[in-house]
């Protein structure tokens, strides 16, 4: 620690702070145009200027200098202001002053400083630059002739999110931020850099001469696509979501955002959402009142009984699953459930009979102090980008050593130092096994305390390093390294996503992932952590709450085949588009059409809904109160920013309603709701609604130590023996189904794709955009193929994101598909 | 005092005698305003459109809440008000509005006969403003 004066006032910071945090902290004003708190120190932009008095004679830049003993720095004076306007003067020199039509008009930095220090007229003469503005991408507009070089934009997109997209270019007063060869944006439209933008040089184009920055009301809430519960902070006017607002103070996500969370939100204003309820009258679904629509229902349900199946989507709040829990005691029903082909069993299986839990043992923000990270399959910057980005700066940052197992390459394989197990698909476990069988070996594990390591020993006789280096295509030396590294540093974490695209192999990889960090005494070690996400926003919440079938009674996959067999008399299924996410859509159909009566509650006419007998218009979650819980475990509140549409109802009130007309009590409001869930939910006992503040509330705290310590012994997969091979996963663009009625998402990714890598496209003779038929043993699907670097030779990827490709179709939940190839 | 009062009463004297009278036989006659006078609104065109960019300056400083604005792209890829209504039954006349134009794309006119029939005719649209 050091101590040091400000403007009179004393501070104690940490030795690594600058003056400017120094003076952050003590409450004093230092005006910035290039600093920002995520990012490295840079000092381009000389606005931070202030006198200390031990290095009299100049001005010190504050935001680069780092605080000393017993300085004593002057914030403001005669000298300071003088220098400070001149510094704007430059700036203003060739900045285009075209405040009226600039969006960034309000909230900009360089229009506030200039204010605030009365730059009325400009002492220097300098050319106005007229570059052309990039308006190729959809999403983000560059306008280079309003850029004051900061660097902001280049320093986000290689420090934080570690895609690299832009560079300065030229010297001197040519100088300017340039993409490669100069050319229009093409990244992962993340839209980092236009969060950092202290001007209007990068700005989003779906807001584009939308409203006035002070015109939108601000409201917090958390992103309801993905597990990683980014607060999005919603800029709302005339009921319509307008845009997502920066916000770094709020929640886990440090302001960082992806594709989907800064440019996905459009979806709720959609004109396709459902704004009445539907009932089926002669074969076709026709509008009709609430009091209708529930009546039958509450009939349709409560005549079915324990023969009713309810699915639910894991985007529901906190609130509303608990309501739909107890629902599902009042129509006397244990078939409850929430994803297809049971694919969070690495939790509720893997890591139960492992750890003893059902979640993630550690924080997100952990990560940046990693020294190693091993993430299980590449998509896992796909399904949770923002927690990639974190990933991406303990790397940059921390120097973290990151190991990829993946049957692919990927955005996490291209970052600095990453080793990529690259292996045959379906065999993830095998490499975590010989990991494992190497740990034990050497005498690397840290075996105390463990229960079953002699058996996981003898079980694990036939996973010797070479052995599985040579059935899966890896290097051995590689496994072997990336295991000891795991042991042996200090912060390490294992990172395994899941979802519907990933149902296969869910339970076998949750046990050897627990295995793993068992041996390498991660689980339950304070700084390390075994991270197990979620695809949707409050999977982790339908876990804690079990929304999972009670003993003896149906799963999903149990319902579908039960239904499908006519047993079933009733489905209720809420929150998912059955027929296109989940794994075998010939089940999927069938279930559906041979239950008598089906519900279906949904924001739009999915397919699955124009299957039901009854569709009931639900909200988004911007329309939404109630709690949301991370993959990381951390509770956060979602405060609604719009009204519904039309009649739609939140799935809250609904169920109220389901409750009560089936005679059952049922709490007042969602925060009455978390009271009563609080108390009857393991973890969730001591929490109460205020002490979820703005950056939420961890339950289990920040390490959440195993309960038990059981290594189970678990089989590793087989390849499977076809010269081409289909697997399935998330793309980067979306998430589950929703943000296929997203503008943002849309106008980059709008069709589904086959993905294959160079070699097959030239052996194949296939281009890029060509329209490519996979034939599987259930069926054949078409689609444009997309070639890159990214595959290796034999395998290809399609995302499930689209019905019309009817992925499902030919994906029943295997880990990779044998496919033959035509044109 | 009879001094003063005389005096008083000549002055009054004075302005009865014809052509000394400061009442206009409104309508047939009508005043010159002037310049600063603060009437009828007026959005000034430039060649192919009007001057206002919508930067939404005006709605923002009017304390009476009465114009709106609506901003959009042309196909020039230029900002312009889609939408520019002021509802002169709300307006108190205060001339924020131009006060406050970066561009100088409002003013306000001599016009002060702005009585009609109907709510409706109150409203003046981007079409009329511009006249």
């Amino acid at each position: 620690m050091v101590n040091l004066t400000i403007d009179g006032k004393e501070v104690t910071v940490s030795k690594t702070a600058t003056i400017y945090e120094a003076a952050k902290e003590a409450g004093v004003h230092i005006p910035v145009l290039c600093y920002a708190k995520k990012l490295l120190p840079y000092g381009a932009c000389r606005v931070c200027l202030v006198e200390v008095e031990q290095m009299k004679g100049r001005l010190i830049p504050s935001c680069t200098t780092p605080a000393t003993e017993g300085m004593v720095v002057t914030t403001m004076s005669d000298e300071i202001r003088k220098v400070r306007k001149t510094v704007l003067e430059f700036l203003l020199v060739n900045h285009v002053v075209e405040c009226p039509v600039c969006d960034k008009g309000g909230e900009c930095d360089l229009q506030d400083l200039t204010y605030e220090y009365e730059v009325v007229a400009n002492r220097f003469k300098g050319e106005k630059f007229d570059l052309p503005t990039d308006e190729v991408n959809p999403l983000i507009e560059r306008n280079m002739n309003r850029c004051v070089l900061c660097g902001k934009c280049v320093r986000v997109c290689d420090e934080v999110v570690g895609y690299g997209s832009y560079s300065f270019i030229n010297r001197g007063f040519e100088t300017k931020i340039a993409t490669a060869f100069d050319r229009g944006l093409n990244c992962e439209f993340c839209g980092q850099c236009v969060s950092m933008c202290p001007v209007g040089a990068i700005l989003p184009r779906p807001f584009k001469f939308k409203a006035r920055p002070w015109q939108l009301k601000e409201v917090n809430s958390v992103c309801g696509y993905c597990g990683n519960g980014c607060t999005v902070t919603l800029g709302t006017k005339d009921n319509e979501v307008q845009t997502i607002r920066f916000n770094d103070k709020t929640g886990v996500n440090d302001g960082n955002l992806c594709i989907r969370g800064r440019f996905g939100v459009s979806y709720v204003n959609s004109d396709k959402r459902l704004t009445s309820p539907l009932i089926r009258k002669d074969g076709e679904l026709v509008e009709s009142s609430w009091e209708e629509a529930l009546e039958k229902v509450t009939a349709g349900l409560r005549s079915a009984g324990s023969d009713a199946g309810i699915i639910s989507g894991a985007r529901l709040t906190n609130e509303e699953l608990f309501l739909l829990k107890n629902l599902s005691t009042a129509i006397g029903t244990g078939n409850l459930d929430h994803s297809g082909g049971e694919c969070y069993k690495g939790a509720t299986e893997g890591l139960q009979e492992t750890l003893g839990l059902q979640a993630s043992t550690a924080t997100f923000p952990q990560v940046e102090k990693a020294n190693a990270i091993l993430a299980i399959r590449t998509d896992f910057y796909e399904t949770h980008p923002v927690f990639g980005m974190v990933v991406n700066q303990a790397v940059r940052q921390n120097n973290a050593q990151l190991t990829v197992i993946g049957d692919k390459q990927g955005k996490l394989t291209r970052m600095p130092r990453a080793r990529t197990l690259q292996h045959k698909p379906g065999l993830e476990v095998n490499i975590l096994n010989a990991m494992c069988r190497f740990l034990l070996d050497e005498g690397l594990a840290k075996t105390e305390g463990l229960q079953g390591v002699e058996e996981l020993k003898d079980a694990l006789a036939d996973y010797s390093v070479e052995a599985v280096a040579t059935a899966t295509g890896v290097d051995a030396d590689a496994i072997k390294q990336s295991a000891k590294e795991l042991a042996t540093v200090e912060n390490a974490a294992i990172l395994l996503a899941y979802g519907l695209p990933y149902s296969a192999n869910s339970r076998e990889l949750g046990l050897a992932a627990a295995n793993l960090a068992l041996l390498t005494g991660i689980a339950g070690r304070s700084g390390s952590g075994l991270y197990l996400c979620g695809e949707k926003s409050n999977s982790q919440g339908a876990i804690d709450l079990q929304i999972l079938p009670v003993t003896g009674a149906l799963g999903v996959t149990g319902m579908l085949k039960s239904a499908s067999e006519g047993k079933l008399k009733a489905l209720y299924i809420t929150g998912e588009d059955m027929l296109v996410s989940y794994p075998d859509k010939g089940l999927v159909e069938t279930a559906i059409d041979k239950t008598a009566f089906v519900v279906v509650q949904d924001l739009f006419l999915s397919e699955t809904a124009s299957k039901a007998d009854v569709v009931l218009p639900a909200a988004s979650f911007a329309e939404k109160a109630g709690t949301f819980t991370n993959a990381e475990r951390r509770i956060q509140r979602l405060n609604p920013g719009i009204t519904s549409p039309g009649q739609a109802k939140t799935d809250f009130a609904i169920f109220q309603a389901l409750l009560t007309g089936l005679g059952a009590e049922a709490p007042a409001t969602e925060a009455a709701a978390f009271t009563e869930l609080a108390a009857v939910t393991s973890g969730y006992e001591m929490v109460s609604l205020d002490m979820i503040g703005d950056q939420g509330y961890v339950w289990g705290g920040d390490t959440l130590a195993p309960e038990t310590r059981n290594l189970v012994a678990v089989a590793g997969g087989k390849a499977i023996e076809a010269k081409y091979q289909l697997v399935v996963g998330s793309a980067l663009y979306h998430s589950g189904t929703t943000s296929l009625h997203a503008k943002g998402p849309m106008s980059v990714v709008a069709e589904p794709y086959i993905e294959l890598g160079r070699e097959d496209a030239k052996e194949l003779n296939i281009a890029d955009g060509d329209l490519v038929k996979l034939k599987a043993a259930n069926g054949e699907i078409s689609a444009k193929v997309k070639v890159d670097r990214r595959m290796p030779k034999g395998v290809f990827f399609a995302p499930y994101h689209f019905g019309s490709l009817e992925l499902n179709r030919i994906y029943c939940g295997q880990t990779a598909i044998a496919v033959e190839v035509s044109k | 005092m009879f001094k003063e009062f005389a005096k008083g009463l000549s002055i009054t004297l004075k302005h009865l005698l014809p052509g000394h009278s400061t009442t206009v036989e409104y309508p047939k006659v009508k005043l010159e305003m002037s310049p600063r006078f603060r009437g009828l609104h007026r959005l000034v065109p430039t060649q192919e459109r009007e001057k206002c960019v919508a930067c939404y300056l005006c709605p923002t400083v009017c304390p009476a809440k009465c114009i709106t604005v609506e901003s959009a792209e042309n196909e020039q890829g230029e900002k312009y008000p889609k939408v520019y209504e002021i509802d002169l039954l709300r307006c108190i006349f205060c001339g924020y509005c131009v006060e406050a134009c970066p561009v100088e794309a409002i003013e306000m006119t001599d016009k002060y006969e702005l009585a009609n029939y109907k709510r409706e005719d109150f409203n003046f649209d981007k079409e009329r403003l511009l006249k």
